[in-house]
């Protein structure tokens, strides 16, 4: 019985070991820096030659989880043509990082595609990577007759760009990773 | 000597060679020895082994009472390699100092057909039931993963990222359900995950055992069932240095490997060192490479063993594992509209004409440290006291495909260190008696590393736990039975981030109980015919995952969280053995089981779709539910001949949500494998040279579709049946003083296009094509 004495106080003393270089509570840890997260998703459409310019905008400023994302949407103008602009941001940090430079530096693993369910909107690329295809930062949109419908914006990582369609806008045979993919509903006056 | 031979009795599971030195007048060169050779399952006289001393080349043959002679030796040291057709050859060190008589006990009569599991009847040490894989089956099998070699016990299933990412299921329970110990040492790592293998390498274990149980009390973890036991070999008592090497090369995905021990028994110390290297490139389905799904390991393992005196007995054990493993590239997806895209393609994205080596994100890299010192201290010759500290350190890093060069930085990073101790008594004074009771404490750290630049998906905790344990056997006549108690309490101390903006801190204290308790009878009709019965309770409380789960889960394109309020599960199981046979015609194991988990803590789809920037995810969170698993595992094997033999094994499970009458999801298919053997009778003279235990093997494996499942509980419909046929062949050429065996197996030789349901490649890309490995292992 001796020695099982000595057994229960080794395992005392083991865990009096453990216990005293350790404290009972989790030390506190440091947040990660989420330097790569994107927030905000602003289209700016500006007709061309002269009018109002109209804004698209995406907003998650909390990431994927707490409150729902702010969605702005605009309107066009039946028969103008605009240039469109996208730009992608980081809201979390002060002042917001823009993300479009990341983007832009990676310019052949990135596209964004553009799929529309309005009557009549055309939508062409207008800007290029070193390899002649397209970004999808610069559009030129042409809206049709007066009529509603949604516009779907999904920017891939990571695409093969030279598979079919691709390079014309269709991101049936693209392949990669959706980095950004958001909804709009657009209205046509 | 007898008293050492008692010591290690004790020591080993198994004791299969016993000597009685007989005292008779020596001369030098004219000693004789002599002994007899008995099946260690039956006790009955085995004829036609081989004995073979490396020394001088003699041989002798058992005649048909096992008996053999050999006359005119030297005094000196020999080693004798006694082998039989379907055994595994035994080695065996003797100092000859005067005439001796041995006796060899061979584990013959219950190996079931490729060297494979054999259940240990001859000396029942508990009532549950226990399936072993042998050393011989380990290194025919050294391209594989410890879970892809688990898969050939019946009851045994893996659940798969590809092929290098594995883990085993035994009975429907798996990650934190079902405890691996590595070298008596639980593993510790995020078990949870279900693209997280097992961190252990099979090649250093002489055996790996699983425990198809309702709960082995003595070990921390969950005890909800069954336990899987990796355990190195012991290094004896042979003074002169032996070693073996192992190389392997297969050629889907041009794997090639080598493992290497040596090991030595001097009056200072024993030691052994192992050390395996594997690589493997792209794997191939039938029709394309999978690009991105080689995998690298480099592995090590030191072992010391030493007696301080007659009373005192330690051992100390290091083992390393170190893994990169790549993901099929094609699997990486963003959100549920690629997964759709994905599901669409008859061949992955990214699949690539060429072969090649390069690991690229998305990856996994995972270190795996294991330092364990164990002392036994001998009260009496039947009780001892056993004390172990135990420290282990687990990183895991995941690499995602990322923006602007940031695929180099993991987009998961955890670092857990482990520190467990144990004492133990053991009692075995009273000839049918035997106890087992033990204080365990274990000390859990981990954190994650913020070099990820995303939130974590689990958080930062603490985790104490604090276990004692009672076990008790007794043997009346033909009956065994078996109770077991045991209590854990565990503190978790966790803290993590609220996904507000500024995140905020917030901490959780959690403190549960857990009880468990065994009870079992085994019956054992003769030496051929037993039944055993046993029943365990037992609660798990919900582990960090469950309760703290938060964020977009990437591998599984889904949001997942955990719930703070679920409370522990409390399962009952029971099983019902029958094993038996009529010796050398035909044998087979049966067990059924039943499990009922109350508050069963599973994955549930919520009815919600959630909007981020990337689009909509699905919403998965922790709940509880009353769940039921049956299903029994059989296995027979009949011997046509001594030589031809054919073995047949069917497993069948199902599961259920009973609360929303449900299918449970992840639960293995049915599956069904027969196969028929060959081994020539008599070694194969080429030469000088023989070739021993030549043997052919047919393999058929049949697994049925998953129907238990509902179309909306799954992204995709459960693949087809399938089939697959293979075929082994090996054979052992003894060299004067070292001994080589090579083997040959070919897998899916009819590059039969599947998938598998527990795979979850499958989504993706079809299973793996034709395979051949070739293994040669040379030991000395």
């Amino acid at each position: 019985m001796k020695s099982l004495q000595s057994l229960f106080l080794t395992l005392l003393f083991g865990s009096f070991i453990i216990f005293s270089f350790s404290s009972c509570e989790k030390e506190t840890p440091e947040p990660p820096n989420e330097e790569e997260l994107i927030t905000t998703l602003t289209l700016t459409l500006t007709p061309v030659g002269s009018g109002l310019a109209t804004t698209f905008t995406f907003e998650d400023l909390d990431g994927d989880g707490g409150n729902d994302p702010v969605i702005t949407e605009g309107r066009l103008s039946s028969g103008l043509t605009y240039n469109a602009y996208l730009e992608i941001s980081n809201g979390q940090t002060t002042p917001p990082t823009d993300i479009t430079q990341e983007v832009l530096l990676e310019a052949e693993e990135h596209q964004f595609f553009y799929e529309s369910t309005v009557n009549g909107l055309s939508i062409e690329y207008r800007d290029e990577d070193a390899d002649q295809n397209p970004i999808g930062l610069q559009t030129l949109f042409t809206a049709g007759d007066p009529t509603t419908g949604t516009l779907t914006i999904t920017l891939r990582h990571q695409p093969d760009k030279a598979a079919a369609g691709v390079a014309d806008g269709d991101i049936t045979n693209a392949g990669g990773e959706t980095d950004i993919q958001v909804t709009f509903n657009v209205e046509v006056q | 000597m007898l008293k050492y031979n008692n010591f290690f009795a004790s020591y080993f599971f198994i004791l299969s060679i016993i000597v009685l030195p007989i005292i008779a007048q020596g001369q030098n060169c004219s000693l004789t020895f002599d002994g007899y050779v008995h099946d260690l399952g039956t006790g009955l006289p085995l004829e036609d082994v081989n004995i073979y001393v490396e020394e001088n080349g003699r041989g002798a043959v058992s005649d048909s009472i096992g008996y053999f002679k050999f006359d005119d030796f030297c005094k000196g040291h020999y080693h004798l390699v006694i082998s039989h057709i379907g055994c595994e050859a035994e080695f065996y060190h003797l100092d000859l100092t005067e005439d001796t008589t041995l006796e060899f006990f061979m584990n013959h009569s219950h190996h079931l057909l490729d060297g494979g599991t054999v259940t240990e009847k001859a000396t029942p040490k508990s009532t549950q039931q226990l399936e072993t894989l042998q050393q011989q089956n380990i290194s025919d099998n050294a391209q594989k993963s410890l879970s892809n070699i688990l898969e050939s016990i019946a009851g045994v299933n893996t659940l798969k990222n590809g092929n290098g990412i594995a883990k085993p299921i035994v009975h429907g329970l798996y990650g934190n359900r079902l405890t691996i110990l590595n070298n008596e040492i639980a593993i510790s790592g995020q078990q949870w995950g279900n693209d997280h293998s097992p961190e252990i390498d099979p090649l250093v274990a002489q055996k790996i055992k699983v425990v198809k149980g309702v709960g082995t009390l003595q070990y921390p973890g969950s005890n909800l069932g069954s336990v899987i036991m990796i355990e190195p070999q012991k290094i004896g008592t042979e003074p002169h240095l032996h070693g073996k090497a192992n190389y392997f090369l297969e050629s889907n995905g041009w794997g090639n490997g080598v493992h290497a021990q040596i090991k030595k028994h001097s009056s200072f110390v024993g030691w052994k060192i192992s050390g395996t290297l594997k690589k493997f490139g792209d794997r191939k389905t039938p029709n394309y490479y999978l690009n991105n799904t080689g995998t690298q390991e480099a592995n090590l393992a030191i072992q010391l063993e030493k007696s301080f005196s007659k009373k005192l007995f330690s051992e100390l054990y290091f083992s390393s594992f170190n893994a990169e493993l790549g993901v099929l590239r094609g699997a990486h997806v963003g959100n549920l509209t690629d997964l759709e895209f994905a599901l669409e393609q008859d061949v992955p994205f990214y699949t690539e004409e060429n072969f090649s080596y390069g690991l690229d994100a998305p990856r996994q890299k995972v270190n795996h440290q294991l330092l364990k010192l164990k002392s036994k201290y001998f009260l009496g010759d039947n009780e001892w006291l056993e004390f172990i500290a135990a420290g282990q350190l687990n990183l895991r890093k995941e690499f995602d495909v990322r923006r602007s060069g940031r695929s180099d930085i993991p987009a998961m990073s955890l670092k857990q260190y482990t520190v467990f101790l144990e004492g133990k008594y053991k009692n075995e004074l009273k000839k049918d008696w035997k106890l087992t009771t033990g204080l365990q404490v274990n000390f859990i750290d981990n954190t994650n590393n913020p070099e990820t630049g995303i939130f974590p998906l689990i958080p930062d905790y603490l985790a104490y736990e604090t276990g004692a344990f009672g076990i008790l056997t007794k043997k009346i006549n033909k009956s065994l039975f078996e109770f077991g108690l045991r209590y854990d309490n565990i503190y978790q101390s966790v803290v993590t981030f609220s996904r507000t903006t500024p995140a905020e801190i917030l901490r959780y204290e959690n403190n549960f109980n857990n009880f468990g308790s065994t009870a079992g009878w085994t019956y054992s009709f003769n030496s051929f015919f037993n039944l055993s019965y046993n029943v365990g309770w037992a609660s798990r409380n919900p582990a960090i995952n469950e309760l703290y789960s938060n964020g977009l889960h990437q591998g599984v394109s889904g949001i997942e969280e955990g719930d703070v309020d679920l409370k522990s599960e409390r399962s009952v199981k029971s099983t019902l053995s029958f094993n038996g046979g009529v010796d050398k015609i035909f044998s087979f194991e049966t067990l059924l089981y039943f499990q009922n988990i109350n508050d069963y803590i599973f994955l549930a789809p919520q009815d919600e779709i959630r909007l981020t920037i990337r689009g909509a995810f699905p919403v998965f969170r922790y709940e509880q539910t009353q769940a039921q698993i049956y299903g029994f595992d059989v296995s027979g094997k009949i011997e046509f001949t001594e030589a031809l033999h054919s073995q047949i094994i069917y497993s069948f499970i199902k599961g259920k949500d009973k609360s929303h009458d449900l299918p449970l999801i992840n639960l293995p298919s049915n599956n069904l494998s027969a196969s028929l053997s060959y081994e020539f009778p008599k070694a194969i003279k080429i030469g000088k040279r023989k070739l021993e235990n030549f043997s052919l093997e047919l393999e058929n494996k049949y697994v049925f579709k998953q129907k238990d499942i509902l179309l909306e509980q799954d992204f995709l419909a459960p693949p087809d049946a399938y089939y697959l046929l293979g075929f082994k062949m090996a054979t052992n050429i003894q060299w004067n003083k070292s001994r080589t065996r090579f083997h040959l197996a070919l897998e899916n030789i009819t590059n039969t296009v599947y998938r598998d349901y527990l795979n979850r490649q499958r989504y993706f890309a079809d299973d793996l094509g034709f395979n051949a490995a070739l293994g040669v292992s040379f030991s000395f």
